[in-house]
């Protein structure tokens, strides 16, 4: 016994593994011997966080995952929910949520960039169309200590980005940016991907029950397995450091593009054929987690041949052809019988070998009734091991102690409306993000109707030929949830179900990813519970279809700190989809006419912490941040959504960083070509009243659309001009020379090495 | 009788195939996707094919270059010389370049480039909204007989989309040769003087250009991605601006449409 512990711990430290020696012990008693490399290396994966959840599984069981609109919750490669009827066929719409933090700190552009392609597959392996894909980031100052890596790794992730999502085809959907530098030495590179697919046709990530019955084979599709992203589970899963760079993927969008739409002759062919199959995605683990999770799930063994997966390289050790995180592959399980015709879709339609050396499809294994996981390679066997054992999982219980902040008060302090909306309006904040979307493709397909920019939520009719819309937005503020960690939760999920409703979406599902410190630390811990509590209550206030708003599908990513213990801010970051069935009905925020009114909803509330005017004015202490109030919440979205829906509101844009000022001067600035519209508001222009951040809207009324009884909540404040400026009892701000710097902003300040 | 047929090539890397097909449809023509190694022989069959936009062969080489060297392109320059509509779209203009189809002054020989963007302080890939107009002459070409004379908005989508010619190429040299097509423009129709209305350095403001004949457009901006009024920015400014901010109807052909329509006229599929 202990000369196996010693040789396992031996083994552990040569093979940079991130077990535990009492989890390599387990490993041991199962397979009753000491586990061979590939054995070490899959549970090294399986068992990391970044796949296991262990130390957070327990706790996510608070999230709502149901709702009656919800067709898959969390569980596969990605969650789905009912979105519309169209031509006697219903469509789902598929959606996932994952973070590429680490690669993205030690390689931007390559970070970024399978970022956005690890998230399209776990979409397209439900067999659905992917017509988005958004990222949340969150950067560190810019201008601050580490400015220089802080630009250059936000130029880099940008680049990623683009030269990826671009190349493959899918509109991006914006997201949002942030830049605290409390992300100096680990940025957040969230990404979401969505997709459409006939209901009928949602594919799961499992070998079906027929394979009791008849011979079913795995078949690997993609790229060639090379040695890239051999470990990325436990880099992504462990403290930050530039040791992890044989760690990170390679993308090739290129190839992803061509295996895509071979998928789809492969998927129409299937469905032709009546056959049932599986189909997922190789993300972590690569092939050994793909063809031991679809085993198990489908309740059958997996007998794999390595010697049968094209490789980029000879002479690969089996562990790593077993374990590589090799990009652009999926696992197919299909009868034997159609395997041929499904090999000659991918290796002669599509001639995959000839566009890219070893690149294709190859029958790597076979589905069996026994229930082991059975690897061959070089007449060896490289590993042996009950399925259930492999995907039973793993939980720690990690302690928690509550660590409260106490926001400090807001001290006196003279507010001049023009001069402070100017500042807070070219802060990093504040500027246009239109520099950053310049470079993404938000065009391609055909299908966009906001684009990021134009609206709250961007907007898009993903099914050819209905009139349904799908509006998306993501949020999540570091400010408040580095001050109170519930309302950090709470908030990104109230924020991103406002940008939805501003455009005329009812929300239906959301995605969450939940990034924060190190889960050993009891207080990281404790932010990390509180996170969860907020968007479970707040989810829980804003079902609008019978239920809660259902997290569908999301991510945990922990471990996000320097080696020398700095964490990040509790970052939970929350993406809300809804639907405007009549997407005629769907409205921006740029205004529309002069002699318009000016409606806000949402009383002005002295709740400055957090806020963007505490931040460039009073040092940050702006008291307590803006409580989370679900009922008055939701009554508001309720209205908004009739007042859209019968046509009364001509813009709309939900009051957030800056305030009612930054929301006023965004809707006049949104006017960009079409020009000449302003706002004159009447109400008191105090520092609570233009920038407090609690909910709410500015919704632009005809006079006569206005209801003969305003909601308790709602009041006119202004009027819409012809003057383009801002302006208020005693001041005016003129929008159009504040424009150019305001537009300009970022790029001056994040590609200004460029 | 059924809607003449044109051909819309998806070479690997193209991405705009399906949109392409959806908007020729809209105009009430029958969309075929075909795959580059389909051959030549379903191609031959059709009234017009387009090239979509995309990334072809990973951009090897030069965005275009391997793609213009496939046996499919054989066809198309066959379909080119019978006076048989052709167009290229963005990465699809790259191709046409690349294989001589345009500006086709000397049939065969590679007389043009789209260079990398030339943009003031930026390099790299840029997207937006640009406006366009009708060169003099161009209406000749069956893609452009219909369309209005203002400014016509598109979006652009490319990281090398600036028409070049030899040195010392004169406009008059290309004016002789009917090659305008599309030039950038600004929103009321004038020229364009240089970024942003240019958005790429493009030579003599060239957004499309033409072969001799006005049969082969290969332009850099999307029309099929504004053939529909909804897909245009609900703030842009202009005239289809305007039109887009009064009108939220979803059936509404947009500015890109005219480009599918006078197809459809010219082919006798036209309302």
């Amino acid at each position: 016994m202990e000369g196996l512990r010693a040789a396992l711990e031996k083994s552990i430290a040569s093979r940079g593994l991130s077990l535990t020696p009492d989890e390599a012990l387990k490993v041991a008693s199962w397979v009753g011997r000491m586990p061979t490399p590939v054995e070490l290396h899959l549970f090294d994966t399986m068992w990391s966080e970044h796949c296991s959840y262990k130390s957070s599984r327990r706790l996510l069981s608070v999230l709502p995952t149901n709702s009656p609109d919800v067709t898959l919750g969390p569980g596969e490669d990605a969650g789905a929910f009912r979105f519309a009827e169209h031509a006697g066929k219903c469509w789902d719409v598929v959606v996932a949520h994952e973070s590429h933090n680490h690669p993205s700190q030690v390689l931007p552009v390559e970070g970024a960039a399978t970022g956005v392609g690890g998230i399209v597959r776990d979409v397209y392996c439900m067999g659905a169309t992917v017509t988005g894909v958004m990222d949340m980031l969150r950067f560190g100052d810019p201008l601050g200590p580490a400015g220089s890596r802080v630009r250059s790794i936000a130029r880099g992730v940008v680049n990623g980005i683009w030269q990826y999502g671009n190349a493959l085809g899918v509109p991006n959907q914006g997201g949002d940016t942030c830049f605290h530098p409390g992300y100096d030495d680990n940025c957040l590179v969230n990404v979401v991907a969505m997709g459409v697919v006939e209901s009928s046709r949602l594919v799961h990530s499992r070998v079906p029950e027929a394979a009791h019955g008849e011979p079913y084979v795995l078949v690997l599709v993609g790229k060639p397995t090379d040695s890239t992203g051999f470990g990325g589970a436990t880099f992504a899963s462990a403290d930050l450091d530039e040791g992890g760079l044989r760690a990170v993927q390679v993308a090739d969008p290129f190839l992803k593009r061509v295996v895509s739409i071979a998928n789809a002759a492969a998927l129409d062919f299937l469905f032709e054929s009546g056959a049932s199959f599986g189909f997922k995605d190789l993300g972590a683990g690569g092939i050994a987690c793909v063809s031991s999770e679809m085993a198990a799930a489908g309740g059958m063994g997996v007998e794999l041949f390595l010697d049968e997966v094209p490789t980029a390289v000879e002479g690969l050790p089996p562990e790593v052809i077993a374990c590589s995180e090799t990009q652009e592959r999926y696992g197919l399980a299909v009868p034997e019988r159609l395997a041929a015709r499904i090999l000659a879709i991918y290796n002669e339609d599509y001639e995959m070998p000839k566009l890219h050396p070893g690149a294709g499809a190859a029958l790597i294994g076979r589905f069996v009734d026994d229930p082991v996981y059975r690897v061959w390679c070089r007449g060896t066997e490289a590993a042996c091991a009950p399925v259930e054992a492999i995907t039973r999982g793993i939980h720690h219980e990690r302690p928690w102690r509550e660590a409260p902040i106490t926001a400090p008060g807001m001290p006196s302090r003279e507010f001049s409306p023009a001069q402070d909306i100017s500042r807070m309006a070219l802060s990093l904040s504040g500027c246009s993000r239109k520099p950053l979307f310049s470079y993404y493709d938000c065009e391609v397909q055909g299908i966009a109707l906001f684009r990021p920019g134009e609206a709250d939520a961007s907007v898009s009719l993903p099914v050819p030929g209905c009139m349904a819309g799908l509006a998306v937005s993501g949020a999540g503020n570091p400010w408040i949830g580095e001050l109170d960690p519930f309302l950090g939760g709470a908030s990104a999920v109230a924020e991103a179900v406002r940008n939805v409703v501003a455009v005329g979406a009812t929300p239906l599902a959301a995605t969450d990813c939940l990034n924060y410190g190190s889960p050993e630390v009891p207080e990281v811990m404790w932010q990390f519970r509180r996170g969860l509590e907020g968007i479970s209550e707040a989810c829980k206030a804003f079902g609008f279809t019978g239920g809660p708003l259902p997290i569908v599908s999301g991510n945990v990513s922990f471990y996000n700190q320097t080696p020398a213990g700095r964490a990040i801010p509790p970052s939970p970051v929350v993406a809300v989809f809804g639907r405007i069935s009549d997407a005629s009905k769907a409205v921006d925020i740029s205004l529309k006419e002069p002699g318009n009114l000016l409606v806000l909803f949402g009383p002005r509330r002295g709740e400055l912490g957090g806020s963007l005017y505490a931040r460039e004015f009073c040092g940050g202490s702006g008291g307590p941040p803006p409580g989370f109030r679900p009922a008055e919440e939701r009554e508001m979205a309720g209205e908004i959504l009739e007042w859209i829906s019968a046509g009364r509101a001509r813009a709309c844009h939900d009051i957030s960083e800056g305030g009612m000022a930054l929301a006023a001067l965004e809707m006049i600035l949104a006017d960009s070509d079409a020009g000449g519209c302003g706002i004159e508001l009447s109400c008191s222009c105090d520092a609570i009243a233009l920038c407090a951040e609690n909910a709410g809207y500015l919704v632009e009324v005809r006079p006569g659309d206005l209801p003969p009884q305003m909601p308790g909540f709602a009041s006119v404040i202004g009027t819409v001009t012809g003057d383009g400026s801002l302006s208020g009892p005693g001041w005016r701000l003129e929008v159009s020379l504040l424009r150019p710097a305001w537009a300009d902003r970022l790029a001056s300040v994040v590609w200004r090495e460029e | 009788m059924s809607r003449p047929g044109v051909a819309v090539i998806q070479f690997p890397g193209s991405n705009c195939e399906r949109e392409t097909a959806r908007a020729l449809e809209s105009a009430g023509l029958s969309a075929t996707i075909i795959r580059w190694n389909e051959g030549a022989r379903l191609i031959s069959s059709c009234h017009a094919c387009v090239l979509p936009g995309g990334f072809s062969f990973q951009d090897r080489i030069r965005a275009g270059a391997v793609a213009a060297k496939e046996p499919v392109m054989e066809a198309v320059a066959a379909m080119a010389d019978s006076g048989r509509p052709v167009l290229g779209i963005c990465n699809g203009a790259q191709i046409l370049v690349e294989s001589g189809l345009v500006p086709g002054w000397a049939p065969g020989s590679v007389e043009a480039a789209l260079a990398a963007n030339d943009i003031p302080g930026r390099s790299g890939y840029l997207s937006g909204w640009a406006f366009v107009r009708v060169a003099e002459g161009a209406s000749r070409s069956p893609w452009l007989a219909e369309a209005p004379g203002g400014a016509i908005p598109l979006p652009f989508a490319h990281a090398e989309g600036r028409f070049e010619f030899a040195q010392g190429t004169s406009l008059d040299h290309l004016i002789s040769r009917g090659t305008p097509g599309l030039l950038y423009c600004r929103r009321d129709g004038s020229p364009a003087l240089g970024f942003p209305a240019n958005p790429n350095g493009s030579s003599f403001s060239l957004a499309g250009i033409l072969n001799p004949g006005g049969n082969v457009l290969a332009m850099m901006p999307h029309p099929e991605r504004a053939a529909m009024l909804w897909q245009v920015p609900p703030a842009l400014g202009g005239s289809w601006g305007g039109l887009r901010r009064a009108s939220r109807r979803l059936d509404v052909p947009g500015p890109g449409a005219a480009l599918f329509l006078s197809l459809a006229t010219f082919l006798g599929a036209g309302s």
